[in-house]
C-alpha cells in the first residue's frame, strides 16, 4: 500500500502537510467538553443514577456521531480538497486501475477512523473507568465504532466517485444520508439506529426482534445485517462511479 | 501365594546378619517394616469405619417454636427458636428463614427476606438457634431451610403462622409462682394476651419484644437472666415497653442488684398494712385488712398510691417507658382472695397508650436526588480534579507531539510512534487510576439521625440510610445493637432483585447483606434508642420562657436554634458539660427577628440556613421538610442542634466506604399557654 500514489497523496495531505489536523482537533475538542461537563450534569433518573453512571454512554454516542460524520466528510474529501488530485488523473491520465484507486480510498478510509478511535480513546476509556463499565463492554464499543464509522465513510467515497465534479451535491447528499438515516431507522425501527443500538448494548437491555413475514428477526441480526448490506451498496456504488469514470 | 517357614527363616537370618554388619540402619529399617505391617492391617478397619461413618450420613430435623409459646403479635416482631437436630455424621450449614415482607412504597408488592445463621451441628447432637423475625405475610408460610453441602443434610420446613398470631401486643409473665389465678382474665382477653413464661424464655433481642406490651414480673429472680437479654430488656423499656413489677414476701429477691435495677424504689422488708382500693362503679369503698406489702422508699418515681405511709403504686419512667411497681402481695391470703383482684389488676395492665409521635422525617428518592447532586456529597465520589488535569496534559501532549516534529523533521513513522507510545499510557494510566485508585470509594455509606429527647437522658433515633455504590459489589451493613427497626425505603423497580439476606448471631448483632450495582443506592429507614444525657427543661412562666440546658453526653452541639411561634433565637454552640439556663421572651421584642407569623401559629423553618449544603438539604428536605409545615402543631417551641461527630448507626468494615455521618438533636417543647390553644 505504501507504493499506492493515491494512498500516498492522502497521507502527504492530511499528515505531512496537516490539513488534516483540523479533523483530529474538532473531534477532541467537542468530545473532552461534552465528557467534563457530562460529570456536572448529576440527575438522579427513576431508575438510574444519570450522572457519573451514564458517562461511558455520553461519551460514546457523541464519538459515534461525530466518528460517523467526520470519516462522512473525510471520505468525501472536504478537508483541503483542492490539494487532492482528480479521478480523471489517476485513473485515466496515470492509467492506475479502478481497484487500485478503491483500495487506496479505503485503506485511507479505514486510517482515519482507526486514528479517530486512537486519539479518543484515552478519554474514552477514562470515562469507561469512571462510570465502571466492564472492560468488554468497553473493547466492544470500540469494534463496534470502527464498524459503523467504516460502513458509512463508504458512502462519502461513494459520493465523491459518483458525483465528483459536484462538490455542493456530495456535501448535500452525505449529509442528508447521514441525518435522514438516523432520523428515519429511530422512526421506523429503532433497533436499526446506531446510537439506539449502541445505548441498549451498554445498558444491557434487549431490543424488541423484527416480525417480518410472520417470523420474529432478532434485533442484533437485523441491526447487523441492515448495516453489512448498506456498507455493502455504498462500496457497490463506489466500485461502480470508479469504473465509470475509468471507462469516461 | 505360599508361604516356607524354611524361607522365612532364612530370609530371617539373612537379615540378621545383615543387620549384625550393619546395625543402626537394618534395625531401623526392620522397625519401618513392621510399622508398615501393623498399618496394613489397620487399613481395612479404618477403610470399614469410614464406610459405615459415610453411609450414615448427617440427617437433620427441624422443629420450630414460633413466638412466645407459640403466640406473637400480628405485624411485629417475634421470637424465632429453631431446634436442629442431627442424626447422623457433623454437617456444617447454613440455616435460612425466608419471610415474606410488603413494600409500602409499591402498593403492598411482597418481597422475600431471608433471616440467615452459619451453623455447626455436631454428630448425634441438637442445637437450638434463636432469630427474630418480622414477616408482612402471615398467608404465606415461613420457610425455614438448612442447606448444606452433602445433599443428605438438607433440610426444609414450612410454618403456617396463621395459627400463631395474636391481634394485640402480648403481656409476659415472669414468676416462680402461679399468679395466673388473678390474671386469667388477661390471659386470652381481646385486647391483650397474658403468656406466662420461665425466664430462660426471654427474648435476647429487643426486636423480638417489640410485641410485647408488658412485662410483669413476680417473685422472680432475675439473676437468671444472661446478659443480652438484660440489655434487650432494658432497650425494649426505654423504647416504649411497661414492666410491671408486683411485690411479694420474699423482699430480698427485691434487694437483689439483678431486680433492684428496675424498681423506682428501694425495698426494705414486709408488713402487713390495710388497703384500700379505689371505689368500684358501685361507689362502695373497701378496706382489705392484713395484706401483705413490701415496706419501701421511693427513689425515682411517683408515688400514686400510698397506704399505712407505704407506697403502694409507685411509677416511674424510662426512656419512652414505664415502670410501674405495686407492693402489695397479690399471690397470698388476704388479697388474693379477693374478689376485686382480678378487675384492679387489669387498671394496672392497661394497653399502653403512646403520645404522640413528633412528626417523622422525609426519606425518599427525592431527598436523596438533592443530596447526591449537591456539591459537597458529589465531590466525594467524582474525580472531577484529576479528570480535569488528565485531560489537560492528554490534549496539550496530542499537540505538542505532531508540532514537535513537524518544529524538528522528525519521520512521520517517529511522530506516530511518539502519539502511540503517549496514548497507550494516558489510556492504561489513567484507566488504573480511576478505575481502582485515586480517593474514588467503593461506596458512599450516609446516615442521617434525629434523635427525639425522650426524657431522662434517653432519645429516640430515626437513622435515615443512604448507601449509594460507586462498584458492583456485596455490601454487609452491621447494624448496632439497640436497633429496632430497619425498613427499606425507595420505589425503584429493580433487575433481578436477590432476596436480602440479614444475618443473626448469637449475641444480638444483625448484619444486613445487600449486594447493588454500580452507580446504585437503597435508603433505609432505622429506629433505635440511645443515651443520649443531654438534660432540657421548659417552663413558661408568663410572658417568658425558661430554658434549662445541662449537656452531660460526650458530644458537642453546634448551630443551636430555639424556635417558638413568630421568633427565633441563636444559641450557638452547647459543648459537652456546658450547664447554664435563660430566659426567652414568648412575645415579640423590636430588633428580635420577626418571621411574619403570629405567636399562635407554628414555628417557621424556612428562613434558617447552614453553611454545609448537606446539611442544608437534609434540614429542609429531610428533617423539616418545606411542604410539611402544616404538621407542626401550633403552640410548641422546637429546640434543635446539630450533633458534632455523632456515632455512626450503621458500620461497614471497609476501608473503601466512606461514611458521612450527620445528626441533629430535636426537642419539641409545648409551650401550654391558655391564650394559645
Amino acid at each position: 500500500m505504501s507504493k499506492n500514489p493515491v494512498w500516498r497523496e492522502s497521507i502527504v495531505v492530511f499528515f505531512v502537510e496537516g490539513h488534516g489536523y483540523q479533523v483530529y482537533f474538532y473531534l477532541l475538542a467537542i468530545l473532552a467538553p461534552v465528557q467534563f461537563l457530562s460529570l456536572y450534569v448529576p440527575s438522579l433518573d427513576a431508575q438510574r443514577w444519570s450522572g457519573s453512571a451514564s458517562l461511558f454512554k455520553v461519551c460514546a454516542i457523541t464519538l459515534l456521531l461525530l466518528v460517523v460524520y467526520f470519516s462522512l466528510r473525510v471520505a468525501n474529501q472536504e478537508f483541503a480538497s483542492w490539494r487532492f488530485k482528480p479521478l480523471k488523473h489517476w485513473l485515466r491520465e496515470q492509467g492506475h486501475g479502478a481497484a487500485l484507486v478503491g483500495q487506496a480510498q479505503l485503506a485511507f478510509l479505514a486510517a482515519h477512523v482507526a486514528l479517530s478511535l486512537l486519539l479518543c480513546a484515552p478519554l474514552l476509556v477514562w470515562a469507561g473507568a469512571i462510570s465502571r463499565t466492564p472492560l468488554e463492554r468497553v473493547g466492544a464499543t470500540f469494534l463496534l465504532l470502527l464498524f459503523y464509522g467504516m460502513i458509512y465513510g463508504v458512502w462519502g467515497l461513494a459520493a465523491l466517485a459518483l458525483w465528483e465534479r459536484r462538490t455542493e451535491n456530495r456535501q448535500v447528499f452525505i449529509r442528508c444520508l447521514f441525518v435522514g438515516l438516523v432520523i428515519l431507522s429511530a422512526l421506523f425501527y429503532l433497533p436499526i439506529n446506531p446510537v439506539a443500538f449502541l445505548l441498549a448494548y451498554l445498558g444491557r437491555q434487549e431490543l424488541s426482534p423484527l416480525a417480518l413475514f410472520g417470523l420474529g428477526w432478532p434485533a442484533p441480526w437485523v441491526h447487523f445485517t441492515f448495516h453489512l448490506l448498506f456498507g455493502s451498496a455504498g462500496y457497490a456504488l463506489h466500485r461502480s462511479g470508479l469504473r465509470r469514470e475509468a471507462r469516461l | 501365594m505360599s508361604f516356607s517357614a524354611a524361607r522365612a527363616a532364612l530370609t530371617y537370618s539373612a537379615l540378621a546378619h545383615f543387620s549384625a554388619r550393619f546395625p543402626p540402619y537394618n534395625r531401623r529399617y526392620l522397625q519401618s517394616c513392621r510399622t508398615a505391617r501393623c498399618i496394613a492391617a489397620a487399613l481395612p478397619m479404618v477403610c470399614f469405619i469410614g464406610l459405615w461413618f459415610a453411609a450414615a450420613d448427617a440427617a437433620i430435623d427441624i422443629e420450630p417454636r414460633v413466638g412466645f409459646r407459640g403466640v406473637f403479635q400480628l405485624g411485629r416482631p417475634f421470637p424465632l427458636e429453631i431446634e436442629l437436630r442431627n442424626s447422623g455424621r457433623p454437617a456444617e450449614g447454613v440455616l435460612d428463614v425466608q419471610v415474606w415482607k410488603r413494600d409500602t412504597t409499591r402498593g403492598g408488592a411482597p418481597f422475600a427476606v431471608n433471616y440467615r445463621r452459619e451453623v455447626f451441628l455436631q454428630a448425634q447432637a441438637r442445637k437450638t438457634v434463636q432469630l427474630t423475625v418480622d414477616p408482612d405475610f402471615i398467608s404465606r408460610p415461613l420457610a425455614i431451610t438448612f442447606s448444606s453441602s452433602s445433599p443428605a443434610a438438607r433440610a426444609m420446613k414450612e410454618v403456617d403462622l396463621r395459627r400463631h398470631f395474636a391481634p394485640a401486643p402480648l403481656l409476659l409473665l415472669l414468676s416462680e409462682n402461679n399468679l395466673l389465678a388473678p390474671l386469667a382474665s388477661l390471659a386470652a382477653a381481646p385486647q391483650s394476651r397474658l403468656i406466662a413464661i420461665s425466664p430462660g424464655e426471654l427474648a435476647a433481642d429487643p426486636r423480638a419484644l417489640l410485641g410485647v406490651s408488658h412485662v410483669i414480673l413476680y417473685d422472680q429472680s432475675m439473676r437468671d437472666l444472661s446478659r443480652a437479654q438484660l440489655t434487650a430488656l432494658d432497650i425494649w423499656l426505654t423504647a416504649g415497653g411497661k414492666m410491671v413489677i408486683i411485690g411479694s414476701l420474699n423482699f430480698a429477691l427485691y434487694q437483689d442488684p439483678s431486680l433492684s435495677r428496675y424498681l423506682p424504689v428501694r425495698v426494705t422488708g414486709t408488713r402487713r398494712i390495710t388497703f384500700r382500693p379505689h371505689p368500684g362503679e358501685d361507689g362502695r369503698s373497701v378496706a382489705l385488712a392484713g395484706v401483705l406489702a413490701q415496706e419501701a422508699k421511693v427513689l425515682n418515681g411517683k408515688a400514686l398510691t400510698e397506704a399505712d405511709g407505704i407506697p403502694v403504686l409507685v411509677e416511674a419512667s424510662r426512656g419512652r417507658g414505664r415502670i410501674v411497681y405495686f407492693a402489695l402481695d397479690i399471690g397470698r391470703p388476704p388479697l388474693s382472695q379477693w374478689d376485686g383482684l382480678a378487675k384492679y389488676m387489669k387498671t394496672l395492665l392497661m394497653p399502653v397508650v403512646f403520645e404522640e409521635v413528633s412528626p417523622r422525617s422525609e426519606w425518599n428518592d427525592a431527598v436523596f436526588a438533592q443530596l447526591v447532586a449537591s456539591p459537597t456529597f458529589i465531590s466525594t465520589y467524582l474525580p472531577f480534579g484529576s479528570l480535569f488535569f488528565a485531560m489537560l496534559i492528554y490534549l496539550t501532549g496530542v499537540a505538542i507531539i505532531p508540532w514537535l516534529g513537524h518544529q524538528r523533521k522528525w519521520a512521520l513513522r517517529t511522530i506516530v510512534i511518539g502519539l502511540l507510545l503517549f496514548i497507550t499510557v494516558g489510556t492504561v494510566g489513567g484507566y488504573l487510576h480511576f478505575n481502582r485508585g485515586g480517593s474514588i470509594p467503593d461506596a458512599l455509606l450516609m446516615s442521617s439521625t434525629v434523635l427525639e429527647s425522650s426524657g431522662d437522658g434517653y432519645v429516640e433515633a430515626q437513622a435515615n440510610l443512604a448507601l449509594f455504590s460507586t462498584q458492583a459489589r456485596p455490601y454487609d451493613l452491621r447494624l448496632e445493637r439497640g436497633w429496632m427497626e430497619l425498613t427499606p425505603v425507595s420505589n425503584r423497580v429493580r433487575e433481578n432483585q436477590e432476596p436480602a439476606v440479614i444475618r443473626q448471631d448469637g449475641g444480638g448483632a444483625s448484619r444486613y447483606h445487600l449486594p447493588l450495582r454500580e452507580w446504585d443506592y437503597q435508603l433505609f429507614r432505622m429506629r433505635l434508642m440511645d443515651r443520649f444525657p443531654l438534660h432540657l427543661e421548659f417552663e413558661a412562666r408568663g410572658d417568658t420562657l425558661s430554658m434549662k440546658v445541662n449537656n452531660q453526653s460526650n458530644k458537642d452541639l453546634f448551630d443551636c436554634w430555639l424556635l417558638m411561634p413568630g421568633q427565633r433565637f441563636d444559641l450557638g454552640q452547647i459543648a459537652r458539660g456546658a450547664r447554664w439556663s435563660r430566659n426567652f421572651p414568648l412575645t415579640l421584642a423590636t430588633g428580635q427577628v420577626e418571621t411574619g407569623m403570629t405567636r399562635a401559629e407554628s414555628v417557621n423553618f424556612r428562613d434558617l440556613g447552614f453553611a454545609d449544603k448537606t446539611r442544608d438539604i437534609l434540614f429542609h428536605s429531610s428533617f423539616f421538610p418545606r411542604d410539611g409545615v402544616a404538621r407542626w402543631p401550633s403552640g410548641v417551641a422546637v429546640f434543635f442542634g446539630w450533633v458534632k461527630q455523632p456515632e455512626p448507626r450503621v458500620r461497614i468494615d471497609d476501608p473503601r466506604i466512606e461514611n458521612q455521618d450527620y445528626a441533629l438533636f430535636r426537642a419539641i417543647v409545648p409551650l401550654m399557654q391558655g391564650e394559645d390553644e
